[in-house]
This record gives structure tokens, sequence and C-alpha cells, in this order.
């Protein structure tokens, strides 16, 4: 399921604050404190553009790990960091 | 002549009583060997007075014999007799046993006042009413009995009530100006104008990666806890560094206030970004995964008394 609030803001510019974790009780209100009506349709079909980027920082390896392959590769002549990278990308591609 | 024989007092149904002693007075109480003496009746008794016999002239009730008119000073009681059973009214010392006290018969005025009871004595059984205690001061629902033997209210620094809030739902804001976190609020009416209004406050919140943000403290649309002003920075009671989009933060505010009032009086919290969204209660991301956690946050408010 999509992130409500994100996808809120995406559709609705106006929206400031959000309040709320489902469709039945999110209150969305303006910069003025005013409430903003929500088109639930097209919040519901909004896709997260970003959503390659969250699922990227979750399977890429920590930075300490990341410096010891490089580390490693610079030693052994290998490419292990690279290859890590590049399969979390492979894996998550840019839409 | 002498009387030759055995005593008087020793005839059967035969007591010799003391003497008395005369006044003045025309009553005296009759008397047996120091013993109060109670005689039958006063034809019972043979008095005599200055060598004259007494007969029809006195009468007696109870222990006492009335001579119906004072008896001189001067004069002598030669002897009493007393005919038959009389009762003598004063018991001996130290003869009174507890089966002779009736219940309930010992008043607190036979009690000597400066008896010394020992406590090991009073094996009471019962409740001591608080109107038997001899402190002094207020006894009701708000005081205290205290080492000098007074009631009183406990001492300053007491805790006279909290009101507390859970947020647990979800919020967000892009604003840079200062937006109410809906549900962080709570409110209370101070019971005295003295009191002052501890406040507690912890948010869970983040943020995407290396955007800024804060929270601060208003009581009733009034910022009460800030930072000083210093040209345009922003002024916030916590302000916050998100140093990744996966990553949460928990940070308190705590606060002494002093609202002066006995009127309600509403805490709220507020937050501004300075960029990308805040998030309370959850992450940033907020990944459908169990490393994306959903967290509370509450604000607390306690009075304590002057």
């Amino acid at each position: 399921m999509a992130d409500l609030h994100k996808a809120i803001r995406a559709i609705h510019n106006s929206v400031v604050s959000i309040n709320g974790d489902t469709q039945e009780n999110i209150v969305a209100k303006d910069n003025d404190g005013n409430e903003v009506s929500i088109n639930w349709s097209s919040v519901n079909a909004w896709i997260d553009p970003d959503t390659y980027k969250y699922n990227r920082e979750q399977e890429y390896p920590s930075i300490q790990e990341q410096l010891d392959m490089q580390y490693w590769d610079k030693v052994n002549g290998t490419t292990n960091w690279e290859d890590a990278i590049a399969k979390v990308k492979a894996d998550n591609p840019k839409p | 002549m002498a009387y030759i024989g055995r005593d008087t007092d020793k005839i059967s149904n035969v007591e010799v009583l003391d003497n008395i002693t005369f006044d003045g007075s025309s009553s005296y109480t009759l008397q047996k060997g120091g013993s109060n003496f109670t005689p039958s009746s006063a034809n019972t008794l043979l008095v005599s007075i200055n060598g004259v016999v007494q007969a029809g002239n006195f009468t007696v009730s109870g222990s006492t014999i009335d001579f119906g008119t004072a008896v001189a000073g001067t004069s002598t009681c030669d002897f009493i007799l007393h005919y038959g059973i009389g009762l003598i009214t004063s018991v001996s010392d130290g003869t009174v046993t507890t089966a002779k006290l009736g219940d309930s018969a010992v008043t607190n005025a036979k009690v000597n006042a400066s008896a010394a009871i020992d406590y090991s004595k009073l094996n009471l059984t019962g409740n001591i009413a608080l109107a038997d205690l001899s402190a002094t001061g207020t006894k009701d629902a708000t005081t205290f009995l205290r080492g000098d033997n007074t009631f009183a209210e406990a001492g300053g620094g007491k805790v006279l009530q909290v009101v507390s809030t859970e947020k647990s739902d979800t919020f967000s804001s892009s604003g840079t100006s200062f937006q109410d976190i809906t549900g962080l609020t709570a409110t209370i009416t101070p019971s005295s104008t003295s009191s002052k209004i501890l406040v507690l406050v912890n948010i869970s919140s983040g943020a995407d990666n290396g955007y800024k943000y804060g929270f601060r403290l208003l009581r009733s649309g009034t910022v009460i806890n800030e930072g000083d002003s210093a040209s345009s920075r922003k002024l916030v009671s916590i302000g916050l560094h998100s140093g990744s989009s996966i990553s949460f933060e928990s940070s308190s505010i705590v606060y002494l206030d002093s609202p002066n009032t006995t009127s309600s009086r509403q805490y709220d919290i507020q937050g501004s970004t300075e960029g990308s969204n805040f998030y309370v209660n959850r992450t940033y991301t907020d990944t459908d995964a169990a490393s994306h956690m959903r967290a509370t946050s509450n604000i607390t408010l306690i009075e304590i008394g002057a």
C-alpha cells in the first residue's frame, strides 16, 4: 500500500499537515489550518516514484562494510564493492 | 464500783461504736473502728452524753445520727452501744475485689490525675476515634498527623494531579511555519495559582535524510519554551537533524511552568521543518517492513503544589 501521507501531498499541493493512518481517519490541512478535501481515488492510485530509493537504502551494505570491501578490493585487485552496489541498483531499478 | 464481768462489746449482737467528738453540730457520723456504721434503727442504739442516757431525742439515717439540735462541743459522749446486727458501710483498706465492682462502675473521676498507668496495662480493643486524639489542627482528608502532634497538610512539592495524553497515530507536516501536532495536547486546571505544572513531552519523529525540523511547547496559544532570539534563526524547544530517511528520533521536552491561574490551560506541541516533511510516530520512509517501526508520543502534565 502506498504511503498515504506522501500520496496526499503529491496529489494536493496545498496540504501542509496530515494526521491519521487510514483513509477513514486521515485529516489533511492547508497552511491556514483549513481542512483539504482529499481525492482518494487519485491518492490510492498514486505510485511513489522514490520507492526504488527506499528499497536501495534498505539493501545497501553498511558504510563500514563498504569501506572494508573497498580496502580489500584495492589490496586484492577485486571488484566486490562495485559488484555489490551494482546488484542493489539492478534489483531496484529507477523507473 | 467498776463493772465486773465480760466487756459489753463481747456480748452477742452488741456493738460498741466509736464515741462521737461533738463540735456544735446536730448530726454526726456513726463509726465502728473508724469505719462508718449503719444501725438497724434508732431504737437499737444506746447513747450516753454527759452521763445521761439519751432516749427518743435522736434519729438515724444510714450511718448519720441526728439529735435534732446542736450538741455543744464541750459535751462528752460516754458511750454508744448498738444492739442487734448493724452494717459497716465503709470497707477496710485493700479489701475491695474485682468481683465487688460492677461493670462500668469505674469512672474517669475515680482515676487519680497523677496515676502513672503503665502502657503495658493498656491492651486496647476497638478503634480510637480521631476526636479522641489530642493533636491539634484540622482533621480531614487533606491533612496528616505530624510528629509535633499537629494535623496539617503535607509540605510543599506534593503532586496534586496528573494529566496525560498519548498519541499513537501518525502525523506529518511540510510547513515551514509551525503547525499543531494533532492529538499531542493536554489540558489541566490548576487547583491553585501558586501551583507549578511540570510538562513532560516525548516525541517520536523522523524526516528525510539531511533535513532539519523542530518542536516547541505552547500554553493556550503562547510559546513558553524556546531558545533565545538570535537574528533570523528559528526558535524551538528541541531541534533535530535527520541523518537518514529511515531513522527514528526520540526527543523530549521537560519544562516547569508557572501558569499563575486556576483556569483551564491547554498545552500543545507545534512542529516546523526547513525543507522536507517531518513525521511523528513513523520514519520518513515508513517502508512496510518490521525494520520500520511505528511509535507513540505523549504529553504529561503534573501539577505540583507550592
